[in-house]
């Protein structure tokens, strides 16, 4: 370990409620953050809104807080200008897989380098416990005022058919293990999700942690011999029925860790560079605009399929 | 018209999918090489294919940059645009017509909108007509127009066997055939349409060969069977170099040329066309000093297709934030899905610009069709106070140099720019000089490259503008809730209060830093008693409409408003104060400039001449609406020429 995890830290109150889920991925972010050395400077975690969404001011790299459901095509927006960055996306369940759900499909067909850590407690918490889009059908937390009558979203599902390449899940109480899928969330190049499955003290009363600590099984832990890796395009569609197959067997069961490493794909980073010589050198963000104020190019000399010599 | 002063009127109409696009782009060209300057418009339904569409052009020895009604020459390809244009060609015109459709009944015309089919035969009966083109051509003939009927399908067959290839695969010459036969009848030399084609088809023998005999098959045609008109004197513009763009394209251009790396979109007319023309200069060559200067070989332009509108300003805004120079394009419908990013961009100092090719609302409303009906909704778009700048641009070249001028205000003063432009301009085509992008400096403001030490993005600044260094240069926290200098989110009354004022110390700053006369031009005797107030692209019709005016001794002056925020406000109240009548107009039924005027100023504009059929505006729809004011005061004329 190059830094110490403590250098992350920020000197701002975190004013998540005692006991919430959010503590736990705090923690294993700095550890991670540290342990693989980023340089806060080219670091940037970028939050839509809610709760969990809070976290850049509690970490000490740049942080961007946009608006309820958009940190991707934010985060997607800084990335694809300086490919250097190490991008990050913290959102929330109501964020990333409600108002923000066309944005979470789009990066999976992108595949841009980034790491998307999903806060998910089932509840929107910062309005005061109104159902999240992963709460099962018929559970009443105890701000509703009637059961959910609308089905849940399983977002490693949704992952895996939008083309995500690393897909894991974890669980905020186990920040040791979680820390370790968040770094290799991060290694990964493409666009990554981790699912944090994060008890809420204060609002979710159905799914507390006894109820996840029943249901959870770590599936390197159950199938030793389970390899998440595609090496090749055509692999990925049999690991996803294998995937299936093994963990999805008994809906009682939740199966955590590493379920998908795709390193069969280009980054969109690698894509464009493809259509754009020189993408990766000079990337929109870094590259020169003009000579001292003068323009770069002459529209006659560039334009010529609209010139006409009259 | 007179021997030296060339002004010619021309409309080619058929079906969607029909070659009216190519046809329109090989008239302004053609009329370009006989050194005329050019101004087309295209009508077209929301549509892919059998619609009617249609394009009306403009060719002058000076300068062409509008249009009007009635035209000199007339080509109707197929038997729903006689119809619809039988009353659109002036005294002593050409019409030139399929004959080949000669019986076909208005009923048999399926993609004709029947309110149309009733209006015309209800006209065509009254004057004890049938409902066939042969009718409508009678009724053509009865107003002293020209009618030349040519033989569209006998002439293919002569193209075909000339060229040695079968009628069907010569079938898309039908529109060259038209526009040849206008021609020759107008006194065009061939070789004119021939290095049209040449130019406008490059690189595609196979498509070059059959129009070319084509040409040459109608001429003999007109010649044997009419008379080729007396060639035209030449035009001042012969032998030099020269673009035909459409607005669409000359923004593109101006963009790049401007210094912007990345822009974002999502597919929608009239906006889309804009994204792609940029896409297919996505890397381009640099001029040699910046290759020895800067090490550049290749300059690269990241265009992204995003999944919604909302995507797109969000990718524009994190990209900005990363050190891009950006815009995004689109209209009024995605406008409206980016305005909470509108928001979160002022409170953000991002610089960002948007362009909004503005087309007929309400709502998907007529997505082709023409209007200046989000004014407002740019004025005020964004929750919260949000302050922004508002640009209008009026005609190719502006809309060039506008897009320069947008990206150097955003970075200048890192706040959303929104540049107002609008399907007549994105839809028509204008010969212009090569634009020469130095006459606007790049700039971007208060950038840092480097900071060392600590860093505040939102320090708070006299001009209410803090150095501005990108992610990855400062390490910093950017925020959409209210944030102390460092960008730490607060609710502390005092520093609340703070920060917001710095946003006001940066609208004076934009007030003190654009100056009056960027905002606005005038033109015209700036003594003349009648004042016209219009924005955009009514500026064409309205200077076409001011010299027909001086014509009959009515002398005018024209204030265009160029920047809505900051507004002109001591230029436009002085050329208030010396006016006796002052005329607003535009495209929109609230009066949306009338609106910000009173707002701004505190001054009516008491006469409004105002269109929302969605079609272009005409230089004679102002300078009846003009007269009609001047003789009768009204206080509204609603225009509405054009099919």
């Amino acid at each position: 370990m190059v830094r110490n995890w403590i250098e992350y830290r920020t000197d701002a109150w975190v004013q998540w409620c005692p006991g919430c889920g959010n503590f736990g991925i705090l923690t294993a972010v700095y550890k991670a953050f540290a342990e693989l050395d980023l340089d806060p400077k080219e670091t940037v975690v970028v939050s839509g809104i809610g709760c969990s969404s809070r976290i850049p001011y509690y970490i000490n790299v740049s942080g961007v807080h946009t608006l309820h459901g958009r940190p991707i095509p934010v985060a997607t927006g800084i990335k694809l200008a300086n490919p250097r960055l190490t991008v990050v996306v913290h959102s929330g369940d109501g964020d990333l897989l409600g108002i923000g759900m066309a944005h979470f499909v789009a990066l999976g067909r992108r595949n841009v380098d980034l790491t998307v850590i999903l806060h998910d407690n089932a509840v929107y918490g910062l309005t005061k416990g109104q159902a999240g889009p992963t709460l099962p059908a018929w559970f009443r937390t105890k701000a509703l005022r009637a059961p959910n009558y609308q089905d849940a979203v399983e977002p490693v599902l949704i992952a895996l058919a939008s083309g995500y390449t690393f897909i894991a899940r974890a669980y905020a109480y186990h920040a040791e293990r979680l820390k370790e899928i968040i770094k290799e969330a991060i290694k990964h190049k493409g666009s990554s999700l981790v699912q944090v499955l994060q008890p809420c003290p204060t609002y979710n009363n159905v799914m507390t942690p006894k109820w996840y600590e029943e249901r959870i099984f770590y599936v390197d832990e159950k199938y030793p011999d389970y390899d998440p890796t595609v090496k090749a395009p055509e692999e990925r569609d049999r690991k996803i029925a294998e995937i299936l197959d093994k963990f999805y067997k008994d809906p009682n069961k939740i199966p955590l860790g590493i379920l998908l490493r795709d390193v069969s794909k280009d980054t969109f980073e690698e894509r464009i560079e493809k259509i754009i010589p020189g993408y990766l050198k000079n990337p929109p963000g870094l590259r020169p605009t003009d000579l001292d104020g003068k323009s770069l190019i002459k529209p006659e000399e560039v334009f010529r399929d609209r010139l006409v010599k009259a | 018209m007179s021997q030296d002063r060339v002004d010619l009127g021309l409309i080619i109409g058929g079906p969607q999918g029909g070659g009216i696009e190519s046809a329109g782009q090989i008239a302004v060209r053609t009329l370009m090489s006989k050194g005329y300057d050019v101004y087309g418009t295209r009508e077209y339904h929301s549509n892919i294919t059998g619609a009617h569409s249609y394009f009306n052009l403009r060719a002058r020895s000076d300068i062409a940059r509008s249009v009007r009604l009635p035209v000199d020459f007339l080509i109707a390809l197929d038997a729903e645009s006689v119809f619809t244009h039988m009353d659109d060609v002036k005294e002593n015109g050409f019409f030139v017509y399929d004959s080949g459709t000669s019986g076909t009944k208005i009923d048999k015309i399926a993609p004709m909108p029947k309110p149309l089919k009733v209006r015309v035969k209800d006209k065509l009966s009254k004057l004890g007509l049938g409902d066939t083109v042969a009718d409508a051509i009678k009724y053509v003939e009865s107003k002293n127009v020209k009618v030349v009927g040519v033989p569209i399908k006998e002439l293919l067959k002569e193209t075909a066997k000339r060229s040695g290839l079968s009628v069907v695969s010569v079938a898309r010459v039908a529109n060259t055939i038209g526009l040849a036969a206008a021609f020759a009848l107008i006194g065009i030399e061939k070789e004119h349409i021939e290095k049209a084609i040449n130019l406008y088809f490059a690189g595609k023998e196979k498509v070059i060969k059959p129009n070319v005999v084509a040409v040459e098959t109608t001429y003999e045609y007109i010649k044997d069977n009419f008379k080729l008109g007396n060639p035209l004197p030449n035009g001042p513009y012969q032998g030099r170099l020269r673009m035909v763009v459409n607005g669409n394209d000359v923004v593109a251009m101006g963009k790049i040329a401007g210094g912007l790396t990345l822009q974002t979109y999502y597919p929608i007319t009239p906006a889309a066309d804009e994204a792609l023309y940029m896409e297919g200069y996505r890397v381009v060559e640099p001029i040699e000093e910046a290759k020895k200067r800067l090490g550049l070989d290749k300059i690269g332009t990241l265009v992204i297709q995003t999944e919604d509108e909302i995507s797109a300003i969000g990718m524009a805004i994190g990209a900005a934030l990363a050190g891009a120079r950006v815009a995004t394009t689109t209209s009024g419908p995605g406008f409206s899905l980016m305005n909470e990013m509108v928001s979160m961009a002022v409170i953000m100092e991002v610089p960002i610009v948007i362009t909004i090719w503005q087309r007929a609302g309400p709502s998907t409303g007529m997505a082709t069709r023409n209007g200046q009906q989000d004014l407002l909704i740019s004025m005020f778009s964004g929750h919260g106070d949000t302050p922004k700048i508002v640009l209008a641009s009026g005609d190719h070249e502006e809309a060039f140099y506008d897009s320069i001028r947008a990206l150097n205000w955003a970075e200048k003063f890192q706040t959303p720019v929104i540049h107002l432009v609008d399907k007549m301009l994105s839809g028509s085509l204008k010969s212009i000089d090569p634009p020469d992008p130095t006459k606007v400096k790049i700039e971007r403001g208060k950038l840092l490259r480097k900071v060392d030490g600590e860093y505040k993005r939102f320090l708070i600044t006299d001009d209410g503008i803090s150095p501005r260094a990108p992610l990855g240069v400062a390490k910093q926290m950017i925020s959409s809730l209210v944030h102390d200098e460092y960008g730490m989110v607060t609710e502390d009354p005092v520093l609340r209060n703070q920060m917001t004022e710095k946003m006001l110390r940066k609208i004076e700053t934009i007030e003190k830093e654009i100056p009056e006369s960027e905002r606005y031009s005038l033109y015209g005797d700036p003594d003349a008693d009648v004042l016209l107030i219009s924005w955009g692209t009514n500026k064409g019709p309205i200077l076409d409409a001011m010299e027909r005016l001086s014509r009959d001794g009515i002398k005018v002056k024209f204030f265009q408003i160029r920047t809505f925020k900051p507004f002109p406000a001591k230029a436009l109240n002085e050329a208030m104060d010396n006016s006796k009548v002052i005329i607003g107009i535009e495209s929109n039924i609230l009066e949306q400039m009338r609106l910000i005027t009173r707002m701004t100023i505190l001054r009516d504009i008491p006469h409004m001449i105002v269109k929302y059929t969605g079609r272009t505006m005409y230089e004679q729809e102002i300078y009846f609406g003009v007269k009609e004011i001047l003789e009768k005061g009204s206080r509204k004329v609603v225009v509405s020429d054009g099919a």
